[in-house]
């Protein structure tokens, strides 16, 4: 774009116009669709994009989307029906060896055109219940991409305007939810018109040339505040590794995370050379929708952290610009077809959870000590009196590291995750299942600290009826790190056991495919805590005791991890205290 | 027309800096009006408000006794949740579920963020330890119960409340919407232990379906209400002490009016009690133009409220979108937007080179650079000044003075130069930026919910409102301006303009397509029991029966989305002959919401409320007499410089308000000028005051 610059008032306008679009295309959709992963967890992405497939902008939903449809965008070019874009086209795509995050976030995509010229595209990514995989919902223990459900490479839900009723019947008969999928596919349809028309308003109002150049420079903007901050960084290779439990079939064989962070003036790269090779499930990442995307989240969580900067960066291409990502063909980040690559959440976590830790002997200030950098996904399933099925998938919580100023946050989506979860009494209400708890673990306590890590939840689910779960987790092994002399938090479990009959209780692996299971069974899933920031010793006696009037904290761990002696009255003892902490102090030196 | 009564009423609205009074007493026929300002007294609103209402009455000559009504907009739950200083509350809840309030709907804050604060955890409305669990358990869908409530566990709790010395305590279980009797028999039981305490149960406060929701709101309540009761309490009493023999009403945030007794019971459904009274007046002041179709921007120091008035109709929030900082809290809001953007909002050039007006605002103190007070960073304020569009020597009528050469100062060192602009083109940007972001807020207000402005008139108020009105309608392509009588005390005016108003909900869960006779009678007998609830209250507040109305909503949603929409239910029963009119409804406003309705799926009742409502008499304001030929000139204050948005500068004349007269017509270029409001007439439009006392600004 080598025309004019777009003046500095007029630049605001549109950002702020830009911003709008977006959001008002994610409302629609989350408000609007049946799914509860769409509506409650607003596991879903929308935006405008350029001709050339640059972000303009893109809703504030959940981090893994926001960077991911460019990817979707240059597979559609490589696979488009009939090979070439049409007013009034709207596209469904999500293959994950033509750009797509993973198979279940199908994308809807629209092209825009202004006096019949291709514009740019009106897009979005929403994940959908059902798509016909190997079990139902999730998928780990699978053979090959095929079984991942159906695929979508290109194909026109609408040509010229007119709708193709083969695929949409194609579509009914090819998922366990078939209603459910289709009128989420209608509400990913309405938001994508909302954005086209909106777009097309913008350059009613401003012009074609203006809008465009604003958005290059909007880009470059974006662009130049990331490269300040990271130019902040002192240059060098910063390293951390870790491991994932297993593939979800071979039990014991783990996965090794290694992550290289190569900081060379404003610029940056992340190698995951010596990772694992991509292993023979569905637990692979695809490269271009959800590696690159999960390192380009990593730098904006640090370096633009939206809590502590008051700047406001828009949610475009530039950001994403001053970040390289290299993962070997073949590795579980590069996955080669005719790999698996559903199953890619806990790994993209962690590959950031790494690059915080690799980062944070130079940016003492800006990271985190281990995160659960887990995610909980589960399916759960049945088939109903009717015949008909019923899949519920759900979300749970992880906990955040102790950081340099404040404790970890509790029972919370952690990282690139960020859903919402769903109302107990909804559920309770319209499925054959019935919540027994939901509250803060008390069977662990979290990394200690002088800011304490955060404590993982426990939620167990019963099943009302016979049925089938599936679950996508992780960190049953690798405890989360204690940074700066703070404490290692604690690992996860998954426990099931059944209220009808006193079969004991039984220990699953993170991460489980298509368990049957009977009326009555329970799975309680009890998430990682985090680890500890700074000396536990450093933590006033008093916070302590806090914790402990809270139940955050027991009065043994507090005697234990900390050196604070709680007396009978639940008040600080404190000579006792001193006294235990120089001991400590001693001890640990 | 029936004749007025003979009576003298009060609005008295608080704000951060003002406190707004509006008096109208009536007789023989005729009612006189007098406004008046005087500082809030943040430290006790009372003060403020039982000095304004004492002052205004001298004012207005009216003998205290002769005071009938005092309705009142006030901030005091508001300011309780800013401030974080609310009641210590106990809780019971359901074993297994000790911390909903703690992991509320475990979505943080912020998208992009390591460092982020989690309100509800690190200043939760009530601590962890406070929160006991009971073990009771009541099962869905039938509400049946399966354990049943441990007595002897809830009264151990409650004797630890009382040693801990808590005066509040709220009784939230699992699916009380379905069964209450585990909460009701709690709630006696703290009442045995702690007579004095402030106990309210979940189902009491609002009773729906979604825990964390339905949680929340109700620890809200328990935090904010024993102060605000009190308050509200000491003020009705201080009242009677200095003669006032006055009922005391109180401004709800769905816009009605309550009485003391209900609104401290439920205070959660007055945490919106201030911005309320401006949207109300909007309406009122646009029916007096004949004009139903509003969107009203009330403009202030820091913020700027906006909402729009379709076809007359107050639109209220959908309940989840209904929080308070970063609670959820079911008490039905008017539907409006505050953002960031007031006189005071900060001009500024970020680190990346991005020119941006507010959020932050130099607020009071230190204020603008003109008021001299010490303030640095240019504001919309000292933008105005340097344009000419507020006149140094008549801010406040000109008891604020300020320092025009500061203004002008402060623009070219911190934005102008940086930016290679001159003064002028610097300060238009400020204006364009600030205007443009209340147009996105009003976009996503009326726009984005299928509203086209183009039919609307933008109606903008607040001291600061009339100087943006023009700009903004244009903006937005609204099709006039229309600035109410007293723009800077609208929001009392509101007051004394509103109806009585009650709401009371209940979930009852069915599908609509296939209900039974069986199953609409479960709902006929839900919605009567909610109806006569509303009556209770009216009646309680002396309303007679001949006044009630009752209006029947049913909260909608096709079977298996999350978010429900407003129906509006056919008067009477609900019967398999006209329960498709509630489909129908429903359908129409999912299409107008969203530009789309999937007319073949199941929908699905969720939530029934009923809203019970009796007019009350509305404040007339006085008309103004007719200009009869008459010229403006009488009303010519002076002309200076003024520069317009389209950048030319011309010298313009200003009138004082209250010297013009029904059919005056002022031509662009004109700046209107009044005691704390100014409006500007740009080149090309004309202002048109009306018999109403309303100036109609053509765009």
């Amino acid at each position: 774009m080598t025309s004019k610059e777009v003046d500095p008032i007029t630049l605001q306008v549109i950002a702020g116009a830009f911003d709008t679009i977006a959001q008002e295309m994610g409302h629609v959709l989350y408000r609007m669709s049946f799914s509860s992963i769409i509506r409650e967890s607003q596991d879903l992405g929308a935006g405008l994009f350029d001709a050339d497939f640059n972000t303009l902008c893109e809703s504030d939903s959940t981090p893994l989307h926001i960077g991911s449809i460019p990817g979707y965008l240059r597979g559609i070019q490589d696979s488009l029906q009939g090979g070439e874009w049409h007013e009034g086209d709207i596209v469904i795509h999500n293959h994950p060896y033509y750009g797509a995050s993973h198979s279940p976030d199908i994308a809807v995509v629209m092209p825009i055109f202004w006096q019949g010229e291709l514009v740019g595209f009106s897009a979005n990514t929403a994940h959908h219940v059902d798509i016909g995989s190997a079990t139902p919902g999730l998928i780990i223990d699978i053979p090959d991409v095929f079984a991942e459900g159906m695929l979508f490479a290109g194909i026109k839900l609408y040509e010229k305007g007119q709708r193709n009723e083969a695929i949409w019947q194609f579509i009914g008969h090819n998922s366990r939810m078939p209603k459910q999928l289709q009128d989420d596919i209608e509400a990913q349809i309405a938001s994508v018109k909302l954005g086209a028309r909106r777009f097309i308003e913008l350059i009613e109002n401003y012009g074609k040339e203006t809008v465009l150049t604003a958005s290059g420079q909007l880009m470059d903007y974006s662009e130049r505040i990331l490269r300040s901050r990271i130019a902040e960084i002192p240059d060098g290779e910063y390293y951390a590794d870790g491991f994932m439990d297993d593939d979800g079939r071979n039990r014991d064989v783990r996965l090794p995370v290694k992550v290289c962070v190569r900081v060379q003036g404003d610029s940056v790269e992340v190698d995951l050379t010596g990772s694992a090779d991509q292993v023979p499930t569905g637990f692979n990442v695809p490269f271009e929708g959800s590696t690159k995307v999960a390192c380009f989240f990593a730098f904006r969580a640090l370096l633009l952290d939206t809590a502590t900067s008051e700047e406001y960066v828009p949610q475009n291409e530039g950001s994403f610009r001053p970040i390289k990502v290299i993962a070997p063909k073949g590795s579980i980040f590069n996955p080669e077809f005719p790999a698996a690559a559903e199953a890619r959440f806990t790994q993209c976590n962690r590959v950031i959870d790494l690059i915080v830790k690799a980062l944070s002997p130079v940016l003492p200030e800006r990271v985190t000590a281990g995160n659960s950098a887990s995610l909980s996904f589960v399916a759960y399933s049945g088939i109903r009196p009717s015949g008909d099925y019923w899949v519920f998938l759900e979300v749970n919580e992880g906990a955040y590291g102790g950081r340099p100023r404040s404790d970890g946050p509790d029972a919370i989506d952690n990282l690139m995750c960020n859903t919402r979860n769903n109302p107990i009494e909804d559920l309770g209400m319209h499925l054959p299942m019935i919540c027994d708890r939901y509250e803060l673990r008390d069977d662990v306590m979290p990394g200690a600290g002088q800011y304490r890590g955060g404590i993982g939840v426990v939620k167990a689910q019963r099943l009302l009826t016979d049925g089938s779960i599936t679950h996508e987790n992780e960190r049953h092994l690798d405890t989360p790190w204690g940074a700066f002399g703070g404490a290692p938090g604690a690992v996860g479990k998954v426990e099931v056991y059944n209220t009808l009959n006193d079969g004991g209780v039984k220990q699953l692996p993170a991460k489980f495919s298509g368990v049957p299971v009977k009326a009555g069974d329970v799975m309680a899933f009890y998430a990682p805590c985090g680890g500890g920031f700074g000396n536990p010793l450093e933590r006033p006696p008093e916070q302590v005791r806090e914790d402990v009037l809270d139940g955050f904290c027991t009065v043994e761990h507090a005697q234990r991890a900390y050196g604070v002696v709680i007396t009978g009255d639940e008040e600080v003892d404190l000579a006792a205290t001193n006294e235990l902490r120089a001991q400590m102090q001693q001890a640990g030196a | 027309m029936e004749a007025k009564r003979e009576m003298t009423k009060i609005g008295v609205d608080v704000g951060g800096t003002f406190t707004d009074l509006v008096l109208e007493t009536t007789k023989d026929g005729t009612s006189r009006v007098h406004v008046h300002k005087v500082s809030s007294t943040p430290e006790d609103q009372s003060k403020g408000v039982l000095r304004g209402i004492k002052e205004i009455c001298q004012a207005a000559q009216v003998d205290p006794a002769d005071v009938k009504l005092v309705v009142h907009g006030t901030t005091v739950a508001t300011n309780i949740t800013l401030e974080h200083n609310g009641a210590e509350v106990g809780m019971l809840t359901t074993r297994g579920f000790r911390d909903i309030l703690h992991i509320a709907r475990h979505k943080r804050p912020h998208n992009f963020s390591m460092q982020f604060d989690v309100p509800w955890q690190s200043q939760p409305l009530i601590k962890r330890r406070n929160r006991i669990p009971i073990s009771e358990r009541i099962l869905p869908p039938s509400g049946a119960v399966d354990t049943p409530l441990n007595e002897q566990e809830v009264r151990e709790a409650a004797e630890l409340f009382k040693k801990r010395g808590l005066s509040a305590v709220v009784i939230a279980f699992l699916f009380s919407f379905l069964n209450n009797q585990h909460e009701r028999r709690a709630k006696e039981i703290i009442q045995e232990v702690l007579p004095d305490a402030y106990v309210c149960c979940s189902s009491e406060v609002v009773d729906v379906i979604r825990e964390y929701e339905r949680f929340s709101t109700t620890a809200m309540n328990a935090y904010v209400g024993p102060r605000t009761s009190r308050y509200l309490r000491n003020l009705e009493r201080s009242l009677k002490e200095e003669g006032f023999d006055a009922e005391l009403r109180i401004m709800q945030s769905n816009g009605g009016i309550g009485t003391v007794q209900t609104c401290s019971e439920k205070a959660v459904t007055i945490l919106m009690s201030g911005p309320a009274g401006g949207v109300i007046a909007g309406r009122w002041a646009g029916a007096m133009s004949g004009v139903n179709n509003l969107i009203t921007v009330d403009i202030g120091g820091t913020s700027a409220d906006i909402s729009t008035i379709p076809a007359g109709e107050i639109k209220i929030m959908n309940p989840r979108d209904t929080y308070v900082g970063d609670y959820p809290v079911l008490a039905p809001m008017i539907d409006l937007a505050t953002i960031g953007a007031g006189g005071g909002s900060i001009a500024y050039l970020d680190e990346g080179g991005a020119f941006r007006v507010g959020p932050r605002s130099a607020g009071a103190d230190p204020g603008p650079v003109c008021y001299a007070k010490g303030g640095t960073e240019p504001t919309v304020t000292d933008a105005q000044v340097v344009l000419g569009r507020l006149d140094a020597d008549k801010l406040l009528g000109g008891d604020l003075k300020v320092d025009p050469d500061l203004a002008r100062q402060a623009i070219d060192e911190k934005l102008a130069k940086p930016m290679g602009l001159s003064v002028e083109q610097a300060a238009l940007g400020i204006i364009k930026i600030i205007n443009n972001n209340m147009a996105l807020a009003i976009r996503a207000n009326s726009v984005a919910r299928g509203v086209d402005p183009r039919n609307f008139a933008l109606m903008p108020f607040g001291g600061a409102g009339p100087l943006h009105g023009v700009a903004l309608a244009r903006i937005v392509s609204a099709n006039e301006v229309i600035v109410p009588p007293a723009p800077g005390i609208t929001a009392a005016v509101g007051l004394l303009v509103t109806d009585m108003q009650y709401e009371f909900t209940r979930s009852v869960l069915a599908i609509l397509n296939d209900a039974d006779q069986t199953t609409l009678d479960n709902i006929n007998v839900h919605a009567e029991k909610l109806v006569q609830l509303c009556r209770e209250r009216l009646v309680a507040d002396g309303v007679p029966p001949e006044k009630h109305r009752f209006i029947r909503i049913a909260e909608c949603r096709y079977q298996g989305q999350g978010f429900e929409l407003r129906a509006e239910m056919p008067d009477g029963a609900l019967t398999l002959a006209n329960k498709d009119i509630v489909m129908e409804n429903f359908h129409r406003q999912h299409k107008q919401d969203y530009g789309y309705a999937f007319e073949g799926s199941l929908v699905e009742v969720v939530t029934l409320r009923v809203i019970g409502v009796a007019d009350v008499e509305s404040l007339e304001w006085p008309k103004l007499g007719k200009a009869n030929g008459t010229g403006i000139d009488s009303a010519f204050l002076f002309s200076r410089p003024t520069t317009f948005d389209d950048g030319q500068t011309l010298n313009t004349p200003r009138y004082d308000r209250g010297k013009l007269m029904a059919g005056h017509e002022v031509p662009g270029p004109g700046i209107v000028i009044q005691h704390n409001s100014t409006t500007l007439v740009p080149p090309g439009c004309t202002a048109r005051v009306l018999e109403s006392g309303n100036m109609h600004v053509t765009v």
